[in-house]
């Protein structure tokens, strides 16, 4: 530890460390490869989605309605006799696309003023704090909707409000982070040694921050994905041809009775996928320890919950 | 803050009745302090959300024809829409702290008044869901914890991540196929009030609370297990049965107790998933809660009502957060008293 802070502190941080918490130490857990190979097929998906289609997603053939697996629909057709493997796949990328427009706006808006907020003094961390805290206390879909309302329906207006409102948790999980980090002895070490402040934040907090946001990023993805499936399941930000998922599970649940088995295709690919994201959170955060803020975070406000998440931090094992 | 001997507060005394109700009642005080500001930001982003559409509610309200731009100013004026943005948010506060929450611009229906009408459905979905998540993730997590390493833990993780990555329309779907349309056991849709027939409300809330309460349920048993684990290897728990304190007693008055907060902050957390939650039991089991009052008024940009909505939703969520934190500085018993 000591020569490690002696190191970092002239500046020449010990590399070989660093695999410590990197991605190879991640991948050798079964579950996150397991994970990381069901998101590259919602990848390819998302890029390729439309045009590896079998069918069109829009084809209407009231010949074959509510028909179930088959050589010819694999995952069967829908009311209006669509291909429904065509039009999840169809329907991935904007799907994903949405969900990663939030989360980016959530991570920018989150991580920036939380890394910010421990160099900036005292005034700016206690506004940052109880504007963190009131967003907290807006539900995400409500606040979606009611943007949908003022701004127009669209789904690209209604993540916005979803990215938002997923800020307060990136900003709380980085600002602890680097709280811990900045004060670190070797930071001190490096401070009197003549580094300036963004020197710090750069070379030091930064990089032992970025794991914590990495387990943040990917839990806030699949928060983002549930978010857009349920938007377009209640239809919001959608035309009714264009598929989406939520969608697709929207429609199956109005033929329950012609289908019952229909609703639990869709309902599959956005389990695996949110199912996968957590995965790989979880197995970051067990590799590095970063992130567990993020599990008992306090929704409120009282200075009593707040320093008992800094006590459950500090029992957290630290790699 | 009272030192009271190890002994004693193992055994479980409790500190005079009085002394506690003033610990909590400074804890509310305070924490009402800090809400306050909390209170004021997130109302004021909801009020100036609807100002910053850029829908012109008077010409929506006058029609096509009848818009002149005389007669929007006018309507306008008589709204008070033409203010600045920060008086009309001050006098719309000041309306609603007397429930007063303006008339819907298009069928003059005051808000509060559909809003109250709506409001049962979700609170009796969204309590009868705390109640079940807590039930069933408490009684999960803290077998799992007594049992730790046994099959039933194993299952309760894996039952748990399973649960948690199933959005609650995507289980409300499925217990409808499984409960109402399989078995016909109990009714897919539709809400009869508990003022008509309790037997009848109980099993129209039943399905969509369930559905609601699963993925909080797996998240509690997950934080009860983890920190119920930690406490049973405490020092004052060895004490404990050291000193031969039956198992039971030492689970429910000593552990638990202690162990429960981190399961109590997760369900508060999670109470705004679960208002989202209801939005979805309400599409899956058609019934008509504040989701579908917001729904319907954001296709038409019905802004008072969308502004109404959301206010009344952000002080649940608070009140609820208030009560979680209240609760938590009753729960933690240390030697040094209460709430530490």
């Amino acid at each position: 530890m000591s020569s490690g802070a002696v190191q970092a502190a002239a500046g020449r941080p010990a590399r070989g460390r660093r695999s410590l918490i990197g991605p190879r130490s991640v991948l050798r857990l079964p579950s996150a490869r397991v994970a990381i190979a069901v998101l590259i097929g919602i990848g390819i998906l998302t890029v390729f989605g439309a045009t590896l289609a079998p069918q069109n997603p829009l084809t209407i053939n009231a010949n074959a309605l509510f028909q179930g697996p088959s050589s010819h629909h694999l995952l069967g057709t829908d009311y209006l006799g669509r291909d429904v493997l065509s039009r999840l796949m169809a329907g991935t990328r904007l799907s994903v696309l949405t969900a990663l427009e939030a989360v980016g706006i959530g991570l920018v808006l989150g991580t920036v003023p939380g890394v910010a907020t421990v160099f900036l003094g005292r005034w700016f961390d206690f506004t940052a704090n109880r504007v963190t805290d009131a967003l907290m206390t807006l539900p995400s879909i409500f606040f979606a909707v009611a943007v949908t309302a003022a701004l127009g329906n669209g789904l690209v207006q209604a993540m916005v409000p979803i990215g938002i409102l997923l800020a307060p948790f990136f900003f709380r999980v980085t600002r602890a982070a680097t709280l811990e980090h900045a004060r670190a002895q070797y930071v001190e070490a490096a401070e009197l040694l003549g580094a300036s402040k963004l020197h710090v934040v750069r070379v030091h907090v930064l990089r032992k921050v970025l794991p914590t946001i990495a387990v943040t990023t990917a839990s806030m993805t699949a928060a983002a994905l549930l978010s857009v499936s349920f938007l377009t399941f209640l239809g919001i930000g959608v035309q009714p041809p264009a598929p989406t998922w939520g969608g697709v599970l929207s429609s199956d649940l109005d033929y329950l009775a012609q289908a019952p088995w229909a609703p639990f295709i869709p309902g599959a690919l956005i389990a695996v996928t949110v199912g996968a994201l957590n995965a790989l959170a979880d197995a970051f955060r067990d590799r590095s320890g970063a992130g567990t803020l993020l599990l008992t975070a306090p929704a409120a406000v009282t200075p009593e919950t707040l320093e008992r998440v800094d006590d459950d931090r500090r029992s957290q094992p630290a790699a | 803050m009272t030192v009271l001997n190890m002994p004693r507060a193992a055994a479980g005394a409790t500190p005079p009745r009085r002394r506690r109700g003033r610990i909590i009642a400074t804890r509310l005080g305070g924490g009402l302090a800090v809400l306050l500001p909390i209170v004021l930001i997130s109302t004021f982003i909801t009020y100036s959300l609807g100002a910053l559409s850029n829908s012109d509610p008077a010409a929506t309200i006058l029609g096509q024809d009848a818009a002149t731009p005389a007669a929007v100013a006018r309507l306008n004026h008589s709204m008070g829409l033409d203010r600045p943005l920060i008086v009309q948010y001050w006098s719309w506060l000041t309306q609603a702290l007397h429930g007063n929450l303006g008339r819907s611009y298009f069928t003059q229906i005051p808000v509060a008044q559909s809003i109250a009408q709506r409001l049962p459905v979700d609170l009796s979905i969204a309590l009868l869901a705390v109640l079940l998540a807590i039930v069933i993730g408490g009684t999960a997590g803290t077998v799992a914890a007594v049992r730790r390493g046994g099959w039933f833990d194993r299952g309760v993780t894996v039952v748990c991540s399973a649960a948690s990555t199933l959005p609650a329309f995507v289980v409300g779907i499925i217990l409808v196929v499984l409960f109402a349309m399989t078995v016909h056991w109990l009714p897919a849709n539709g809400y009869v009030g508990p003022s008509t027939s309790v037997p009848q409300w109980l099993a129209h809330i039943i399905l969509p609370s369930l559905a609601l309460s699963l993925a909080v349920s797996a998240d509690i048993a997950r934080q009860l297990r983890t920190s119920l684990v930690d406490v049973l290897e405490r020092n004052y728990i060895v004490g404990a049965r050291v000193r031969g304190l039956p198992y039971r007693r030492i689970l429910f008055r000593h552990a638990l107790r202690n162990a429960a907060g981190p399961a109590l902050t997760i369900l508060g957390n999670d109470f705004p998933l679960m208002l989202a939650g209801a939005v979805a039991a309400e599409a899956v089991f058609s019934l008509p809660g504040l989701g579908q009052l917001l729904l319907e008024s954001a296709q038409t940009r019905d802004i008072p009502v969308v502004q109404g909505l959301l206010l009344v939703i952000s002080c649940f969520v608070i009140v609820v957060n208030l009560i979680v934190n209240v609760t938590l500085n009753g729960l933690y018993r240390t030697s040094d008293g209460i709430g530490t």
